[in-house]
Parts: C-alpha cells; structure tokens; sequence
C-alpha cells in the first residue's frame, strides 16, 4: 500500500518508550518489586488473592474515571456514587428472600445508568463544567445514601457473597470450592470491565469519546453529538462503579453512605499515573488499570515498611505527587526530544 | 445547472454589518472564485452557506430548493462540504481517523477500520503521496493538517464544496496537487466556491469569479467571456486604483550597522549564519519553505536559551538567549501564527496592544490607564484598524485586523529591529498595503530596521533592500537591490 512506512524493530521500541504508559509500565515493575521484598509471603496463592480483593475497587473505579476524563469531564462523585449504590443494594434485599438480591442487582443497575445520565447530562446539555457540576452531584447521592442508610447496616441475602469469594456458593456445586481456591470473583469483575471496555472501544461511541475529549469543537464540526457523546462515557464510568459496588457488598454485606469517599480522588491520581492526560482525549483504559496498581502497591509498601501510621498518608501523597511529576517530566522530555528534531 | 443561488442575503454581528447584500451563483462543475479584503464578508457568506451562521435575511437556493440549515450537519447530509481556515481536526486522532471522523462505516457492530484506512489512504495520497496516514495530527506540519482537512472534506463526496483560503499554509507542489484535485472534481460535476489572497491562485483555478466588498458583491468576471485583468480585480477589491508609491530607497537613508550577527548555530537548524542589517534597510529573508526561516526569525528575537552566537546592536554586545533581552534591545518580533504566539485571543483589542508597554516601561505602580486608552486610539487610527470597539475580544476581529493588532502593539516602544514572520500571511490586497506602508514610514523616516521573511516571493521583491537566501539552515546567497528579481531568487532558493 502506496505510503506505508516501514518501521524497523528500534523505532518501534523508541516511539513507544516515549509514551506516557511506558514510564507508568516500568514505576508499576518498581514498586511489584518493593513490595514483592517488603511482604514476605507476596507470591503465596492465598496473599495474591487477598491483594486482589483489596485492589479491585480502586482498579474498577479508575477505569470508569478513565473513561469520563478521556472524554474530557472528570467525576468528582464516583466515591459518593458507589457508597448510594451499595445503600440502594442493601435497602432491597431482605435476607430472607433470595430472589430480592435479582432484583436488587437490576434496580441498583438502572439507577447508576441513571447516575450516570445525570452526570452527563449536567456536562453535556446543561453546559456546566465538569468539576463543578460531578461536585454538585456527589452531594445529591450522599443526600441520598445517607437517607437510606443513616448508618451503615441494611440486608444482603446470603448468596451475594458469591461477589467476593466463590466459597459461598459451595453447597451448589463443588465446582465454586474449587475455584475459591484460586480465582477471587474480583478478578472476574475486573475483567467484565476490561471487556465493556474493549467492545466500546470498537465502536463508533469509544472513537467519539477520545475525539470529543481531543477537541470538543471539531468534533462537533464533524457532525458528533457531542453532548450524548459525554452521557454516554459516564454511564460506562457508572456501570463500573456498579461492578465495584457489588463486589463491597459482596465483602460486607452491608452498605454505608460514606465508604466510597476515599476512591474518588485516588481513582483521579491513579487515572494520571496511569498515563491519562486531564485534557482529556488521550490515555488508555488499560493503563489506567495500572496506575491503579502502582498507586495501591505504594499503600502496600508504606505499610509494610513500618512508617508509623500518622505518617501514612503524608507519605503516601508524597509518593503519589512523585509519581505524577515524574511521569509528566517524562512526557515533556519526549516531546522536548521530538520538538528538537522536527524544528 | 445551478447548483446555488444566493440571492440578498444580509447578516449582523452584533452591531457590526457583516453582509449587506450579497448574491452568488455557482454553477455545476465550475470553480467559483470568491475575493475581497478580510472583512469584506466573504468568509461570512461561506459560513452562512456551509450552515453555520444562519442569515438575518435572504435567500438560498440549493439544488433547486430554498434552504435554511440550522447546523453545519444538516448542510453536510445534504452535500455542502466546507473546509475552514481554523482546522476542524482533532490532534490526538490519527490521519485516517480524522479522515472518516463523523462518517465512520460499521463491520457488523463495530468499526470498519480497514475500510477506513483504505478511503482515507485514497483520497489523501492523490494530494500528499507519501503522508503516513497513522501519524497522529498533531505530529503533522500546518500546510498537512490543510491537507487532512480537505481530505476530510472530499472523502464526504460533497456536491458544493467550498474551499476558504485552503493554500494560506501550502507550499506550491502541494496547491498544485489541490489545483488538480479540484480539477477532477470539477469535471465530475462538483460546484466549487474557492478562496485565496493569492491573485495568481484564484486567476489560475477559477472559471468565474464574484468580488465583494464592504458586505455585497462589487463585481464578477466570467473567464470564458471576460480576459483576466489583474487591475481590475484589483479595483473591484480595494475601491481605488493600486498606488506605486515613491518612496525612498535605501541608498538614501540606510545608515550604519545596527544589527550585527556573527556564527549564529542553533543545533542542526541554524548554521553559521552571519549578516549585517543598517538602520533603516529592510532585509529580506527567503528561500524554500522550511528551510529555518522561522527558526531564525525566532532566534533573532531570543526565543532560544541554547543559542550560540555574537550578536551585537549598535555595537554593543548582547546575548539573544532570552526574549526578554531581546526586547529590552529594541529587537521585536512579529510571530507568524498571530493566534498562537502573537495574541491573547479572549482578551480585548485594548489589553492586547498595551501589553508590551506595561511589561516592559515599569514606570508607575498603578496602571495609567486613560493615557494608555489615548495611546491606543491613535495607533488604531494609524493602523487604520477597523474595529468596532477597542474592548472587543480581539478573537472577533478578521485576521488582517488582529495582525494589526500584534504590530501596533510594538509601536510607541524605541523599536530598533523589527522581526516579520510572515506578517502579511492570510491577509487581503488592502489591509496588506496599510501594514507594508506603515512599516516603510517608520523604515525610512524613523531609521527602523526591518528583517522580514515572507512566504510570497512578490512580497520581497517588492520590498525588501536586500534578501538573503536560506537552505536547510544557512545563509546560501545574498541579493542586492538589482539583483532582486523572481528569477535570481527561485535560482537561489534552488542552488541552480
């Protein structure tokens, strides 16, 4: 085909060592090794699966994050959004009644499709700035959440455990036995994402997202709607707040209105790790998975080095900052290099 | 058959007329040139045509039907393609992307990209042959991002396509390439609307063309019947016979060295250029697109801090490693993309032309605000600056307008060296006149000194004292006074 160049194996290597990813690749493999030393039993089956449980929500989160900044908006009510929904989970199902965690599952479905729209709608129609608006929103589903559930507590039928660990469903089959041997269901939920993703990505919306979120002006120009365009990258972002919903009260059983606080601004950093430019239109989900990890392995590695735990959170920042600077150094060192050798 | 008929249309901007008047055919199959100053209303018609803009009143008639777009896609299901002077690529998207951007094909549920690439491939290769089409945009130059956009444009297989001010940042094998394309699209039966402040261009292409002027159309040429007289056209647009001027040579008032440049190396860009400029020459800088005119213009006024070279004004000796340096010398730049280097685009007309003053005079602690308002109604009316209001955002001013603006704002300062990238780039036959005018006043009476590079070879013949030839980053030959002919410069730039 008349045009196509030929890339040999070195220029392969160095475009892609120039990519933000690449760098958020090797502090993933910095801190793997850390923590591999730090915690001593790391590579036992039993210890992957219970870093698996504790990193998924953050992973799931900031993949749904990923996605909303890639189209240009951010979501400062994901923590918030993912607590209501654990209410409303745990305010259907009676323990009783087995087929109430179906409906609940259902229900609590469309209401973070409804979370999303909403989010969306406010960015997309209404005109308003993404951080003002998602601001805005966290405080409704907190309302929410907190009308629901004034304190953390509320009913969870017994085989929604299956969410956390394929041991509750042992007297159905063997066969969950012997998965929960091996396979945390938290591993499949992050897959389930992987693979939303991944068919998006293929079509026409995954394509408008990284243009509406390049350049929202020709976008529009080129006849996208725009608008629908935003709603639509927050409902994924919803639909995996969801997975991690169910995966918490799968763990706990229980839902509270202010357990997902935490996450949103981590699942923002991880996102920026992760090679994910705030400007919106570039990044990879995928590596937003990454940044994730990195930024969950350095809890992991500040509290297996012994700091004390009024330090945590100072060194924990820190590390993040770190991580951040250094991976936008990167990025303006190779643009500088590609600069200087066009100009 | 007609493919459009315009007829009165007339259209406001706030308070500002845009269009008073202005009527247009354009005929299947043939190129339509549109002319006139920037401001004269024909970018604005082409807008109002492509869906845009909708018209305060009017009417249009598309295919035999009237129309009444309330949106640039509704024009685009019905065959009205436009490619616009401010690019509608996203950069992040790769060239094919950008291509089929809005118009993507489905294989079963998701994208088509193999057939993508291969549309893209198709259309762009006959302009650009050896364009990467998974580059992504923003690794591409200017003049290939114009070329992407009118890919963009033709791959919708439009039946009006209107073309505004496509060749602005194209290197002439390129508007050759365009020239041929539009040609084939002619012949199959396209209506084309084309416009250029390149005469040379429009006469080329263009079966007919329809001048305006002040919002309506003051004249139209159909070249099957009429010759092409240049002065002609060149009345229609101004409103006045062109003057040849007497002004002053250089002979007469060029004085000692004010500039001096020895061994200026920037890494493998700039090499070993050295020349000498007198108080009041002007000197040329030319040569083949992309050969470090740009990057010299920038060094010169101390956009680069790992420069080395001995650079002295007046004899004395300074280091061109920051601008700022540069200008408190006295040496001043005119940046070539006005709205990227040259201009706080949300800001107002006002702010943008006091903004050097208040940098760089650190006179008083509160900002003097109603002499500096006086200041900036004199150089607008020495610019002859049209602008409704000085508090305007000077985004909304037409594009030779703004560069008036980044030249006026350099004026009242001791300006010593004056650096123009490109300033006439993109701007009509009168507002273009002004500038130049402007600028040989202050040369020739003021004892300025100009360095300017300009894109159009007429411009520097026109203009300049003595020009200097660049290829790839030095200094290849230097023509004096009758010396400066297009021939001896296209032999120049070519090493013939």
């Amino acid at each position: 085909m008349q045009g196509k160049s030929m890339k040999t194996g070195k220029h392969i290597l160095r475009d892609y060592a120039s990519k933000p990813e690449f760098s958020s690749l090797l502090i993933l493999l910095v801190m793997f090794v850390l923590t591999a030393v730090l915690q001593k039993n790391f590579f036992e089956i039993k210890s992957i699966m219970r870093n698996i449980n504790a990193f998924a929500p953050l992973i799931l989160v900031t993949m749904g994050q990923a996605v909303v900044i890639i189209s240009g908006g951010i979501d400062l009510s994901s923590g918030t959004a993912l607590s209501l929904l654990t209410c409303v989970l745990t305010s259907i199902m009676k323990k009783n009644d087995p087929i109430t965690g179906l409906y609940a599952i259902i229900i609590t479905f469309l209401i973070a499709l409804l979370i999303g729209f909403m989010n969306g709608f406010g960015i997309g129609y209404l005109r308003i700035p993404p951080v003002i608006s998602t601001f805005a929103t966290s405080f409704i589903w907190l309302g929410i959440a907190l009308f629901l559930r004034p304190t953390p507590g509320g009913e969870s039928v017994p085989w929604f455990g299956v969410f956390y660990n394929f041991d509750t469903l042992k007297d159905t089959s063997a066969f969950f036995s012997l998965l929960s041997g091996f396979l945390p269901p938290a591993l499949l939920l992050v897959v389930i994402g992987c693979i939303l993703w991944y068919v998006i990505s293929k079509t026409r919306t995954g394509r408008y997202i990284y243009a509406v979120g390049g350049n929202s002006e020709s976008a529009y120009e080129s006849g996208i709607n725009t608008a629908r365009t935003q709603i639509v990258a927050f409902m994924i972002n919803s639909i995996f707040i969801f997975l991690a919903a169910l995966f918490f009260v799968g763990q706990t059983g229980s839902g509270d209105a202010r357990m997902g606080d935490p996450l949103t601004l981590k699942s923002i950093a991880a996102a920026v790790v992760g090679g994910i430019a705030l400007s919106g239109g570039r990044g990879n989900v995928y590596f937003a998975l990454v940044g994730a990890l990195i930024l969950s392995l350095v809890n992991k590695i500040i509290f297996f080095a012994n700091i004390p735990y009024a330090y945590q959170t100072l060194v924990g920042g820190a590390i993040v900052i770190v991580a951040i600077a250094g991976s936008q150094a990167y990025i303006s060192y190779s643009t500088k290099i590609k600069e200087i050798k066009i100009g | 058959m007609n493919i459009l008929e315009v007829k009165n249309v007339k259209k406001n901007f706030g308070g500002v007329v845009a269009l008073s008047g202005a009527s247009l055919t354009c005929k299947e199959g043939r190129i339509t040139g549109l002319l006139g100053a920037n401001g004269s209303g024909k970018s604005t018609l082409s807008k109002i045509i492509a869906g845009v803009y909708t018209p305060d009143s009017g009417e249009i008639t598309y295919l035999g039907k009237k129309i009444h777009y309330r949106n640039p896609h509704e024009a685009k299901q019905q065959g009205i393609g436009m490619v616009y002077q401010n690019l509608s690529l996203v950069p992040e998207l790769t060239v094919w992307q950008n291509i089929v951007l809005g118009d993507e094909k489905n294989a079963g549920y998701f994208l088509d990209d193999k057939n993508a690439r291969e549309r893209a491939a198709d259309i762009i290769h006959k302009l650009l042959p050896n364009i990467d089409i998974e580059k992504k945009v923003f690794e591409l130059t200017p003049g290939e991002m114009q070329v992407v956009e009118i890919a963009k444009a033709v791959s919708r297989k439009p039946k009006l396509l209107i073309l505004d001010e496509p060749t602005a940042a194209l290197e002439k094998a390129q508007v050759i390439s365009l020239f041929n394309m539009m040609k084939e699209l002619a012949s199959s039966g396209v209506a084309i609307i084309f416009t250029s402040h390149r005469l040379w261009e429009v006469i080329e292409i263009c079966h007919d063309l329809t001048i305006f002027r002040n919002g309506q159309n003051v004249g139209s040429m159909d070249f099957d019947k009429d010759e092409k007289d240049v002065k002609k056209i060149i009345f229609y647009i101004t409103g006045s016979q062109s003057e040849t001027g007497i002004a002053k040579t250089c002979a007469e008032t060029c004085g000692e060295t004010r500039l001096s440049i020895r061994n200026l190396n920037l890494g493998t860009t700039l090499k070993n250029i050295s020349f000498d400029l007198k108080k009041g020459e002007i000197l040329g800088v030319g040569g083949l697109a992309g050969q470090g005119q740009q990057e010299l213009m920038l060094a010169l006024a101390g956009n680069f801090a790992k420069i080395s070279c001995d650079a002295k004004i007046d004899g004395k000796p300074i280091k061109l490693t920051r601008p700022s340096n540069a200008i408190r010398n006295g040496i001043v730049l005119v940046p070539g993309d006005r709205e990227t280097e040259g201009l706080f685009s949300k800001h107002s007309v006002f702010t943008n032309l006091i903004f050097p003053k208040i940098g760089i005079e650190k006179k008083s602690f509160i900002v003097p605000h109603a002499k500096l308002r006086k200041e900036c109604e004199q150089i607008a009316n020495i610019l002859a600056l049209k602008a409704a209001s000085l508090d305007m955002p000077v985004s909304t001013l037409s594009g030779g307008n703004q560069q008036k603006v980044v030249i006026g704002k350099w004026l009242g300062l001791e300006t010593k060296v004056l650096l123009l990238s490109d300033p006439a780039k993109g701007i009509d036959i009168g507002a273009k006149t002004d500038l130049y005018s402007y600028i040989i006043d202050q040369v020739r009476n003021r004892g300025m000194s100009v360095v300017l590079y300009a894109s159009d070879t007429k411009e520097l013949i026109e203009y300049c004292d003595r020009i200097l030839i660049m290829y790839e980053g030095s200094i290849a030959a230097t023509l004096d006074t009758e010396e400066i002919t297009e021939e001896n410069i296209i032999r120049a730039s070519m090493r013939v």
